[in-house]
């Protein structure tokens, strides 16, 4: 378990392209200082910056790329079947992607989150994003992972997710809030630490039980996805 | 080994056909990549995204157009349906350029392309032809079937017509500027790997994150940040070009005096990106 959680790792970082999740997390913390450095009032910049950059894009698009990425390339070079052939329960190659997953993008995600929410507010203020962020990851992670497993384009699928269901349908109409993560993050936030920035918009309980559900069922469904697992050669 | 050897005719052939130019490899390779941004002669599953883009479009025009014929009121002008389809408009790129480009990397046929009669500038050309002609169509039909709507509905004949095309033919450059602008950075994006996934998501990574630094340096106490403050993203860019150039556009954009700094950003981006790709295809590697 830990060899395929060592191998998933160099998957990620072993390429040019894991440079790609640097941008998102500088370009957080520096509008941030921006912002501090021209005495802009918290309350002006923290809900474009923190929600709207922050909860909306980099936590979400971060854990896509990761989240995708840790099972989908492997699926797409056809290594995965390396792995599968190995006498491992499928449980724990899924729970070390997901590990993985989950580390790396809690990390790009909370850190920035953490020093955003410092320089608007307090540390008290930040330390409850990042373990919302980190929440937060853990269920975007699970989802992103079973959607490599569903459908051969899930990073497109994703991208609906993000900018259809929550970006533009969460805006408008009030049901699609039960069931997206965003609207999780927030409240858990809101709710360790409660702060005029953040505007929670379902219940705690709502939040809590429904971001276990997506973890764990989620979860379960990738295992059970995986084993049954057919590969399929290069379509469409 | 008794007898001598001998080098038998197994009916090898030269080719003494016409011999197709770059101008056809041009126009090959613009027609398949046009077929390939709306997955035609693919799979159904290489259809489902373009086409679910391509009816959301039509519909909300068609919805538009039906509004206006009903009750006479104009929910939004040409320029202003270009703005509000921008979400679907990223989408789209990031759909499409890796479907051109992102491809070819994958399957190690590009030089196989370039061992043609084809240079880097006419793969680049053709790309960038398919692209911008498939996201402009993708605005220009549904702008043209509002104006099919209001030009049947009108009450003073011919003229009411003219004045609505005059409008509807900014609209068209509107959407070509769009159109030009997303296929340069989308595809310079997509032309940087060879994976589909790690594309799209770059693509729309870069015009998400680039939204709220115009929310955050439109709240800055300066006039002057205030107004250059869409310089910034891509789309608050285009709409800064739009307002300046037809200042009755109402995008809700103040731009102040700096339109010629929009125009002039917007063309020497675009140019960028198109350098930049021809910089990209001078060497391609064998995989």
């Amino acid at each position: 378990m830990s060899t395929v959680a060592w191998i998933t790792a160099r998957g990620l970082f072993g390429r040019r392209r894991a440079l790609l999740l640097l941008p998102l997390p500088l370009l957080l913390v520096g509008l941030a200082t921006l912002c501090r450095a021209y005495d802009v009032r918290p309350s002006d910049w923290g809900s474009p910056v923190i929600v709207g950059l922050g909860l909306a894009v980099v936590l979400p698009v971060v854990s896509l790329i990761v989240g995708t990425g840790v099972l989908g390339s492997e699926i797409d070079d056809g290594t995965i079947v390396h792995i599968l052939t190995k006498p491992l329960p499928r449980r724990d190659i899924i729970l070390a992607k997901l590990g993985v997953a989950v580390v790396v993008s809690a990390l790009t995600s909370a850190v920035p989150l953490f020093i955003a929410g410092l320089l608007a507010e307090s540390a008290r203020t930040g330390a409850a994003l990042a373990v919302a962020a980190t929440v937060g990851a853990l269920a975007y992670s699970a989802l992103f992972l079973l959607l490599s497993l569903l459908t051969r384009r899930p990073v497109l699928l994703g991208l609906v997710y993000i900018l259809v269901w929550e970006g533009l349908l969460g805006q408008f109409v009030s049901g699609t809030r039960v069931l997206s993560i965003q609207q999780y993050v927030i409240t858990l936030a809101d709710k360790i630490s409660p702060t005029g920035l953040l505007e929670s918009k379902v219940s705690l309980t709502v939040s809590i039980v429904m971001g276990a559900i997506f973890v764990v069922g989620c979860g379960l469904a990738s295992i059970d996805r995986l084993r049954s697992f057919s590969m399929a050669g290069e379509t469409s | 080994m008794s007898e001598a050897s001998v080098i038998h005719d197994i009916g090898y052939q030269r080719y003494t056909g016409p011999r197709l130019g770059r101008g056809a490899v041009f126009g090959a390779m613009y027609v398949h990549g046009l077929r390939a941004a709306f997955g035609l002669g693919r799979s159904a599953k290489a259809k489902i995204f373009p086409w679910l883009v391509v009816g959301i479009v039509t519909l909300v025009a068609v919805i538009l157009a039906a509004v206006r014929s009903q009750t006479g009121i104009v929910p939004l002008t040409y320029l202003g349906f270009a703005d509000a389809m921008s979400w679907l408009i990223i989408f789209f790129a990031a759909i499409v350029a890796p479907e051109l480009v992102s491809r070819d990397m994958r399957a190690g046929v590009l030089p196989l392309y370039f061992s043609r009669p084809l240079r880097a500038a006419d793969y680049v050309g053709a790309k960038v032809a398919a692209m911008v002609t498939a996201i402009w169509a993708l605005l220009a039909v549904p702008q043209f079937i509002m104006f099919l709507g209001a030009a049947f509905t009108t009450k003073n004949g011919m003229s009411d017509v003219w004045d609505e095309l005059g409008d509807l033919l900014p609209g068209w450059g509107y959407s070509l500027l769009w159109a030009l602008l997303f296929t340069g950075i989308g595809l310079l994006i997509a032309s940087l790997t060879g994976k589909r996934a790690f594309a799209a998501g770059g693509i729309v990574a870069v015009f998400l994150m680039t939204t709220p630094v115009v929310g955050v340096l439109s709240i800055l106490p300066s006039s002057d940040a205030q107004q250059l403050a869409g310089l910034a993203s891509p789309m608050t860019l285009i709409s800064g070009v739009g307002q300046w150039l037809i200042p009755t556009a109402n995008s809700g954009m103040n731009v102040g005096n700096f339109g010629p700094v929009y125009a002039i950003e917007a063309v020497t981006l675009i140019a960028a990106c198109l350098l930049l790709l021809l910089a990209r295809y001078r060497r391609v590697a064998a995989l």
